[in-house]
């Protein structure tokens, strides 16, 4: 390998100003977390020791952990699911539009605004007719006032109510990804499958699909690592409730860290989402790498 | 996405168009569809945003505003929207610039340098990438109460902000200067010139693409968060825009015109950043996504 002999201290003056920063912020923190988790303690007053028990209470007897688990891995299916509608939405466009880069371009606007504006946008939409909500008074004017809701403070519905919007915001973004992982494949292979008689969707199926799987992988991650970190949108719209029915387990994280002062449960909570995010990443990238030496 | 590709894409549609056109036609009329549904919520808002409460009330919310309601933007922005426009703008520049110096000068370090290290902090930096962001937000805070006078100022977001940005900003920028050829530097080398200078004179302004990467997925990940903000600071005074856009709606929940004007104050700034910059921020992202 090519490279520059320099002395240990140039080394340390381009490294270390970065590399102590980042440490210090992050993987400093998840060991304190790591130590905290370890303790009863409200952040102010006495640090009691008590080993696992926050582990165990968490797994155990905590009544609203398990039913945020699920509503994560949910919207983790719901956001993987969205990426095959996102990946047939771009063969569409590269295949029928003359223009596609405005329809991309269009369709991404929601993926760059906060999710301040996108969740109180959406907040105001799915509020009551009275309260000049969109939904409702559209539902209203078609004289379908029975299947209007209060969208996000019924239980039952406002957990769907939440991925819609997160779907809604996200899709420009994944389909953006899979038409660039399309338009990138060269014009030849087109042009001698054509030849040997394959095109329009036997050309997509067996030529488009099979050369995007590698981009097909990155969304897929990205949307069920983004959805097991999913949390901002839900703090801005709901913070958990009605009741806990929209609870994450990073919003739960969040609101036993900050809401309920318990410094010692949050911590170990946010020790598992480490976890359970690390887990899934290598899960998801062995599952990939097979798949693609299948098909390779 | 470059002209080429998009022509080829286009002469790759066109016998698909002669021969279905019921095809296409279905086609368009749902990407249209999409379109919509993408588009149609925000200029809602914007229509929103100019009513009076009464007109938003009413129930017709096809109706456009009778007369523009320009007041409720007089209201939006007397609650001090440029404060927290100003300070977002210097969080937001602040960081990118730290992230870009101290990102470029370890991933100079990493690609370049004869040293064992190298591969194991790039490994760090990885590794970094797949820890949640919210999980790092209570020991952090216990960290900073621990250091007098840092809580719940303008730094006590940035520090975290340029830690957050620097491993995809360090992965994105050595994938880049790993394809600088070696002889440039050597021959700078020979000619005295110190590995500092170089670093500054040569290597710096060749990686000017990917540094616009960085800088564009800085600006949207930093000038769009919330939460980090919310939970470090308190005083308005250091508010930024996300923050002081949710304390405003949640303070006037009955004025909803101008939550209205807020929300399309706090949008127009990335509106128009994208409407001048799209392609580069298309650009951008995906390269974020894929190189993440």
């Amino acid at each position: 390998m090519n490279a520059l002999k320099v002395p240990a201290r140039t080394i340390a003056l381009f490294v270390l100003p970065c590399l102590l920063l980042y440490v210090c912020l992050v993987f400093v923190p998840i060991f304190y977390s790591m130590y905290t988790s370890t303790f009863d303690w409200n952040g102010i007053g006495v640090k009691k020791y008590i080993g696992l028990d926050n582990y165990v209470n968490i797994l155990y007897h905590d009544k609203v952990f398990w039913p945020a688990v699920k509503h994560t891995l949910l919207f983790a299916v719901f956001s993987m699911l969205e990426i095959p509608v996102a990946l047939l939405i771009a063969t569409l466009l590269n295949r029928y539009v003359r223009k596609p880069n405005f329809f991309v371009s269009a369709y991404f606007v929601p993926v760059i605004l906060s999710v301040v504006i996108i969740g109180q946008l959406w907040k105001t939409i799915y509020n009551p007719a009275s309260l000049g909500g969109m939904i409702n008074q559209t539902l209203d004017s078609l004289g379908l006032h029975s299947w209007t809701h209060s969208w996000l403070t019924e239980p039952d519905i406002a957990m769907y109510a939440l991925y819609f919007v997160a779907l809604w915001q996200y899709l420009g973004y994944h389909l953006l990804i899979q038409f660039t992982g399309i338009s990138n494949i060269p014009t030849e292979i087109y042009e001698a499958a054509k030849i040997d008689g394959a095109e329009g969707f036997k050309a997509d199926w067996h030529i488009t699909f099979p050369l995007v799987v590698p981009i097909f992988k990155i969304s897929i991650i990205l949307a069920f690592i983004g959805s097991l970190q999913s949390f901002d949108m839900i703090m801005v719209m709901t913070g958990g409730g009605p009741a806990h029915a929209t609870d994450v387990i990073a919003t739960h994280m969040y609101n036993m860290s900050f809401a309920s002062s318990k410094f010692g449960y949050g911590s170990a909570i946010a020790i598992i989402l480490v976890i359970v995010c690390l887990v899934a990443t290598v899960i998801i990238n062995t599952a990939f790498n097979k798949l693609e030496k299948k098909i390779g | 996405m470059n002209q080429a590709l998009t022509s080829s894409a286009a002469s790759l549609a066109k016998p698909a168009r002669k021969r279905v056109p019921i095809a296409r036609i279905s086609v368009l009329t749902l990407l249209g569809i999409l379109l919509v549904t993408q588009l149609y919520p925000l200029l809602w808002l914007v229509l929103y945003s100019l009513k009076s409460n009464e007109e938003i009330l009413s129930g017709k919310f096809f109706a456009l505003p009778k007369s523009l309601q320009w007041t409720n933007y007089k209201q939006a922005i007397e609650a001090h929207y440029w404060q927290y426009l100003y300070n977002s703008v210097f969080v937001t520049v602040v960081t990118m610039v730290c992230v870009i110096v101290l990102a470029s000068m370890v991933a100079y370090a990493i690609t370049r340098f004869k040293w064992k290290l190298g591969p194991v902090v790039m490994l760090i930096f990885l590794m970094g990438m797949m820890i949640p962001v919210q999980s790092t937000l209570l020991p952090i805070m216990m960290i900073f109460k621990n250091i007098p006078g840092l809580m719940g100022t303008r730094w006590s977001i940035i520090l975290p902000y340029i830690a957050y940005q620097t491993p995809i900003a360090v992965f994105i920028l050595s994938g880049f200067m790993r394809t600088i050829p070696l002889e440039i530097e050597e021959s700078a080398h020979m000619d005295g010139a110190s590995i500092m200078r170089t670093f500054r004179s040569i290597i710096l302004p060749i990686s000017v693409p990917p540094i616009v990467t960085v800088c564009i997925l800085t600006f949207i990940n930093i000038w769009n968060e919330y939460i980090l903000a919310a939970t470090f600071i308190s005083s308005a005074k250091y508010k930024t825009l996300p923050f002081g856009v949710n304390s405003f709606v949640s303070q006037y929940s009955s004025n909803y015109g101008a939550i209205g004007a807020y929300l399309v104050l706090g949008a127009l700034p990335v509106i128009i950043m994208y409407f001048v910059l799209s392609e580069k921020i298309t650009k951008g992202m995906v390269a974020g996504a894929v190189k993440g």
